[in-house]
């Protein structure tokens, strides 16, 4: 008798764990069913190419969010390392301009993390600070140019990271994958990773526990930098080009991604995976969009509106919790049964 | 056993079916040619000159001056930015492209064919410019497919790729960026699809891979109204030995931001010498930090300052004008680049002096006729750039009602 509405709530909470994987489905086979010259393999690896860079930007920034902080300067730090890595190129050779390109990056992560726990910033201005220094720091390096090189060999590597090395496999997106398992890894199944969690669940309770509650934090802002720095990186490696605007839409598309994959705003919950998932589940609507013959505003009000439903949907699931905080579910179903067998 | 058996040949149904549709998704299904000869005659005796814009000028016409090309200097990059060879790079990218692996025409005709359009961001000027393209394309029956990447180098990258997949008879593109189109043109190129750059002009480089580039000559239309501004700029100021001007710069980084900076400094160095530059700043496109930023110059350079030259015609004019009439300054000369119907109700009232004809329409049509061009085997330039003139008081009313 009470096992029916027993299966129905574990449904709807395995439906609600594994969310971004069911709509990752339902967008691929409608994709793969409907919309033409979509299910083919130089489409589906154009797909992970363009997911690539903002897949690597999300894999920290997730990491960032899951502390409870939010890094706003990561479109920008990718610009910055980008350029970086270009303009040193054609005096010192990608062999050093990408490590002091990673290097900026590692240092903004820095900055960003002392000015959080030491200075007590709210994560929120420090990383919009971030963001308009770097902007400015850009611009000045350029003189207000992009930076592009040519040439055999730049064009050379260029070609390499884009081709396919295994099928649908470009080496820019195995770095990705390979980007994408390890963080997964490390924080899923490490000590150092889970209190990431801890810390953005609640910050007290994780000091408590002994954790160094300020190096978890930097060390996320480091890490968020750092995977910014790469992705721009990579992006302009492959293009041969940074332009001073090419990661100020990476932000938002990131941050929409992070929270339609299920990352709690307010920290403690989620999960990079799910982030990347999001992203590639966004990046398939977007293709479908373009293949449908669809505008690009088709592309923005369909995940805005994602995006609001989800949103709607956690604050929804957030009241429910809070009004059954403290209350044990199961007998409030029963004592909600014998409610409705009490004859009026 | 008989369950399982089912299950199994289900199994290998789908993975046949999926292996089929994946198979047949990398191949060209394009529409077949069935009489090219046919089609070409067709093609040709379609006639695109009687089509008009929605300010009523011709929709296509194309640019009267013949080039005249100086020798390129061995490092511009060493002259100063006063001296107009300085921007030979830029100004006269192309003229002297080496092709590389350029498709010859299948001189098939253009009816039928399927382009793909891949403009820079959704803007009223894109509408107008996309509109231009579809009366073209209308007239020769070609199936074109319009998309915009809203400014974002990744997502015109991936609808370069698209495009790529889906295997057009042509892709036009306005590059959003001179430099970045080296690797877009170049990755079209290597793809087979026949490749028309328009609009913002890319490097040299990224010329050698496309069929041709269409569009206006930036450069050129800055000198002329640099020349309009200088003589206004005499005429309200006789006899002044300095005439202090400011520049509202384009967003760095595109070939307006020089051309629009740039042609008119390097102009006004041969042309009027008396005129100095005060300031150049590039603010965005917003009419509230234009107006702060001129606000700003009226302070800081007072009566010296006697001309604005703007590079937008809306947002920034706007602010221009805001400014100066706060300040009580009517004796600024201002002009702008653009055509749009800000630019020209403020050339109509007076708060602009000049404008230039850009005609959006014409630059997305020139675009597809170009196109059209090459699918009937006609022999094309390495550059066509749009007619150019400068719009003022005198004859602004035979341009309205303006494109967007």
């Amino acid at each position: 008798m009470h096992n029916k509405p027993m299966d129905k709530s574990k449904l709807l909470a395995i439906g609600d764990r594994f969310r971004i994987y069911i709509l990752f489905l339902v967008i691929f086979i409608f994709m793969s069913l409907f919309a033409p010259r979509f299910f083919n393999s130089y489409n589906l690896t154009t797909i992970l190419r363009t997911v690539s860079m903002n897949a690597t930007l999300a894999l920290g920034f997730s990491v960032v969010m899951i502390c409870g902080h939010l890094d706003l300067s990561i479109g920008r730090t990718a610009t910055f390392a980008a350029v970086i890595a270009l303009l040193l190129q054609k005096s010192v050779g990608y062999g050093l301009s990408v490590p002091i390109a990673i290097a900026a990056g590692v240092l903004v992560g820095l900055v960003n993390g002392l000015l959080v726990v030491k200075v007590k910033i709210n994560s929120f201005i420090v990383t919009i600070g971030t963001m308009t220094i770097l902007q400015g720091a850009t611009y000045t390096m350029t003189g207000g140019n992009s930076v592009s090189l040519s040439g055999s060999n730049v064009f050379a590597i260029s070609d390499f990271l884009s081709r396919p090395l295994l099928p649908m496999l470009p080496p820019r997106v195995i770095l990705t994958i390979l980007f994408v398992l390890l963080f997964h890894f490390f924080v899923t199944h490490t000590q150092w990773g889970r209190n990431f969690y801890l810390l953005g669940g609640n910050k007290m309770t994780a000091w408590l526990a002994g954790i160094h509650t300020d190096a978890v934090t930097v060390s996320a802002f480091i890490l968020s930098s750092t995977m910014a720095a790469v992705g721009g990186i990579l992006f302009a490696m492959e293009s041969s080009a940074a332009t001073l605007n090419m990661g100020e839409n990476s932000l938002m598309y990131v941050v929409s991604a992070t929270i339609i994959g299920g990352t709690a705003m307010s920290g403690g919950k989620g999960g990079v995976l799910k982030s990347v998932i999001a992203i590639l589940s966004l990046e398939m609507l977007y293709t479908g969009t373009i293949l449908f013959g669809l505008g690009n505003e088709v592309k923005i009000f369909i995940s805005g509106l994602i995006l609001a439903f989800v949103v709607l949907y956690e604050a929804y699931a957030s009241y429910k919790h809070e009004r059954t905080l403290g209350q044990r579910s199961e007998l409030l179903k029963e004592v909600a049964m014998l409610k409705a067998r009490v004859p009026k | 056993m008989k369950r399982q058996v089912r299950m199994l040949f289900l199994v290998m149904v789908l993975l046949v079916s999926t292996a089929v549709l994946f198979a047949q998704g990398g191949k060209a299904t394009g529409p077949s040619a069935a009489d090219a000869a046919a089609n070409l005659e067709a093609s040709l005796k379609v006639d695109t000159s009687v089509l008009k814009a929605a300010d009523g000028q011709p929709l296509l016409k194309l640019s009267a001056d013949v080039p005249k090309i100086p020798t390129r200097p061995a490092n511009p990059e060493a002259l100063p930015d006063t001296n107009p060879l300085r921007w030979f790079d830029m100004e006269y990218a192309g003229w002297d492209a080496q092709k590389t692996n350029i498709p010859a025409s299948p001189k098939s005709g253009a009816i039928g064919k399927r382009i793909t359009f891949i403009v820079h961001g959704d803007h009223p000027w894109t509408t107008a410019c996309s509109l231009g393209a579809q009366k073209v394309a209308d007239a020769y029956g070609i199936q074109l497919k319009v998309l915009s990447p809203n400014w974002d180098l990744a997502v015109q990258n991936q609808m370069i790729d698209q495009a790529i997949n889906e295997r057009p008879d042509m892709l036009l593109l306005i590059p959003l960026d001179a430099t970045t189109a080296v690797q877009q043109a170049r990755r079209v190129n290597q793809a087979g699809i026949p490749l028309i750059l328009f609009n913002t002009l890319p490097t040299a480089e990224a010329m050698n891979y496309a069929i041709t580039w269409t569009g206006p000559d930036d450069f050129g239309q800055m000198r002329k109204l640099a020349r309009v501004f200088a003589d206004e700029l005499r005429a309200r100021n006789p006899g002044a030995k300095e005439l202090g001007i400011a520049y509202v710069q384009h967003a760095p980084g595109g070939s307006p931001y020089f051309a629009r900076s740039y042609g008119p400094v390097s102009e006004l160095a041969g042309y009027a010498p008396e005129v100095v530059t005060l300031d150049m700043q590039a603010p965005g496109f917003e009419a509230d930090r234009t107006m702060q930023l001129v606000s700003d110059w009226l302070t800081r350079f007072g009566p010296r300052l006697k001309g604005i030259f703007a590079a937008d015609d809306s947002a920034q004019a706007l602010g221009i004008a805001e400014a100066l009439k706060k300040a009580g300054r009517a004796d600024v000369v201002v002009v702008a680049a653009g055509n749009s119907k800000i630019g020209m109700d403020m050339v109509t009232d007076g708060s602009l002096f000049a404008i230039t004809y850009q005609t959006a329409e014409g630059d997305g049509a020139l675009a597809v006729q170009t196109a059209a061009d090459w699918f009937n085997g006609k022999e094309l330039p390495n550059r066509r750039n749009l007619p150019q003139h400068i719009i003022t008081k005198k004859d602004v009313a035979d341009f309205y009602p303006p494109q967007w």
